[in-house]
């Protein structure tokens, strides 16, 4: 579904991505980990271009992202992505968020967008906001809102970048919860989290990533069991200690 | 001092205008050369700033190219400009009356200064919210139409305001090239009337009237735009 093939990255001389190949087949959940600055974020937006990336191809279900020619918009809204900052819409209001893309982008009529939109608040568990702005929503509520919206499109597979790290830790499992259920109906996901609790219950693999480079791409019992490289060892040791 | 307002009832010497009538009519000179000025300059400066913040190198550069020009020329000299020297180079323009110069001459001034507005509030959006539209298959075009220009927009009703307020003022320059608008007035009528306060006072008094009036729309129309549980620039 997603190849990621010898992808490097420079901004100016500095170079933040080096090398990195690694695929995520259709069905599969992939998580994507690493301390921070180690491009994992810049490599999961190099998946749908939104960071455009120097040497290297990415494909996605047979198309290559960064040939000329691409039709960038057509491919992006087949590819859901949730950001760490929600990034909805503020003068939208909720519904209108989950509309917007439906109605303009794949062209669906506002009624069959608001039927699918508030189907979807339904799922996450949102429906009696459908009116309010995302200004009066709480941080957890927000995130459960994009990724409503993203889903709106009926991706074929969806991007996470840091989905809760933005969040109050009271509000971090109500959108793990939907992530793991999305995870379950068999969602092909590409996550960069620190939460490894989540990557242990849905996760098929691991990748760790450190100084631009994919370090571990390993299965989930392989990363967690016998991490190989000295530097995942480190970085696990340092983030499940408590 | 003693200040008599009589002479407004006066012919001005044609047999039917009154110096009121005049006044009345320069008012609406200032109106319109102000009114059709600001539509140019914000349809421009909205073009404008918005190129600026593409991610297309040389349409940035030309775009701050036109920013530049327009603003490191004293407004006067620009209405100069128009009125002496592109009608030499452009002979076709000899014919345009000089109203539609000078509002070309002040809406092209003040378009840079929108589009600079305009800029800012773009760049000042979180740099999520590009992404964010990006990301769902939205254009660029549409990018810019349905998720950044509309919030841009309000955070830049106050600075705009500021602007609509500027051109009322600086409409006052369309004198220099015989509009009969309140300055010219002012300068007229004082000259044969001899009630150069009570003209002043008058004309001043239409200006501040504007400009107040002005700034009271632009914060209902702020109001009325306001993003419910929006707290402008948290991000």
């Amino acid at each position: 579904m997603i190849e990621i093939k010898n992808v490097s990255k420079w901004y100016g001389s500095f170079q933040v991505l080096t090398k990195c190949s690694t695929s995520v087949k259709k069905g599969e959940v992939v998580v994507v980990c690493g301390p921070s600055g180690s491009g994992k974020s810049t490599l999961i937006k190099c998946v749908n271009a939104l960071e455009p990336f120097q040497e290297g191809e990415v494909v996605i279900d047979g198309t290559s992202v960064g040939a000329a020619g691409t039709d960038l918009p057509r491919l992006r809204s087949k590819v859901g992505m949730v950001f760490q900052h929600f990034e909805l819409f503020p003068h939208l209001s909720i519904i209108e968020n989950l509309t917007l893309a439906q109605v303009k982008v794949l062209n669906r009529s506002a009624e069959a967008a608001r039927d699918k939109g508030l189907a979807l608040l339904e799922r996450v568990g949102l429906t009696a906001h459908a009116d309010k702005f995302p200004g009066q929503l709480s941080g957890g509520q927000q995130q459960r809102v994009a990724i409503a919206r993203a889903l709106a499109m009926d991706p074929m597979c969806m991007l996470f970048d840091e989905p809760t790290s933005a969040l109050d830790p009271e509000m971090i499992n109500e959108v793990l919860d939907v992530m793991v259920q999305l995870a379950q109906e068999g969602m092909t996901m590409m996550c960069v989290t620190h939460e490894m609790g989540f990557a242990r219950k849905v996760a098929h693999r691991v990748i760790f990533m450190d100084k631009g480079e994919i370090v571990e791409d390993a299965t989930k019992d392989d990363f967690f069991g016998k991490p190989r490289s000295e530097r995942a060892v480190q970085f696990l040791s340092k983030i499940l200690q408590h | 001092m003693h200040l008599e307002w009589g002479f407004f009832l006066r012919d001005i010497g044609d047999g039917e205008t009154t110096y009121l009538s005049w006044l009345f009519s320069a008012w609406g000179w200032t109106l319109a050369v102000a009114g059709c000025a600001w539509v140019l300059a914000l349809l421009l400066g909205s073009v404008v700033g918005t190129l600026r913040t593409m991610q297309v190198t040389w349409v940035a550069r030309l775009a701050n190219a036109w920013v530049e020009l327009f603003r490191n020329i004293p407004l006067l000299v620009q209405i100069f400009l128009w009125y002496h020297v592109i009608p030499s180079l452009i002979p076709p323009l000899r014919d345009v009356p000089s109203f539609v110069l000078v509002v070309f001459g002040l809406g092209l001034f003040t378009s840079s200064r929108v589009a600079e507005q305009v800029r800012a509030g773009i760049q000042s959006l979180p740099h999520g919210q590009r992404h964010a539209g990006m990301a769902l298959g939205l254009t660029t075009a549409q990018t810019y139409r349905y998720v950044l220009l509309p919030m841009a927009f309000r955070i830049v009703i106050p600075p705009l305001t500021s602007e609509a307020m500027n051109i009322i003022k600086n409409s006052s320059v369309a004198f220099a090239v015989s509009i009969s608008e309140l300055t010219l007035f002012a300068m007229q009528a004082q000259e044969e009337t001899s009630r150069g306060v009570e003209v002043y006072l008058a004309v001043t008094t239409l200006y501040i009237i504007t400009a107040m009036t002005i700034n009271r729309l632009m914060a209902l129309i702020e109001k009325r735009v306001r993003v419910p549980g929006y707290v402008g620039g948290d991000r």
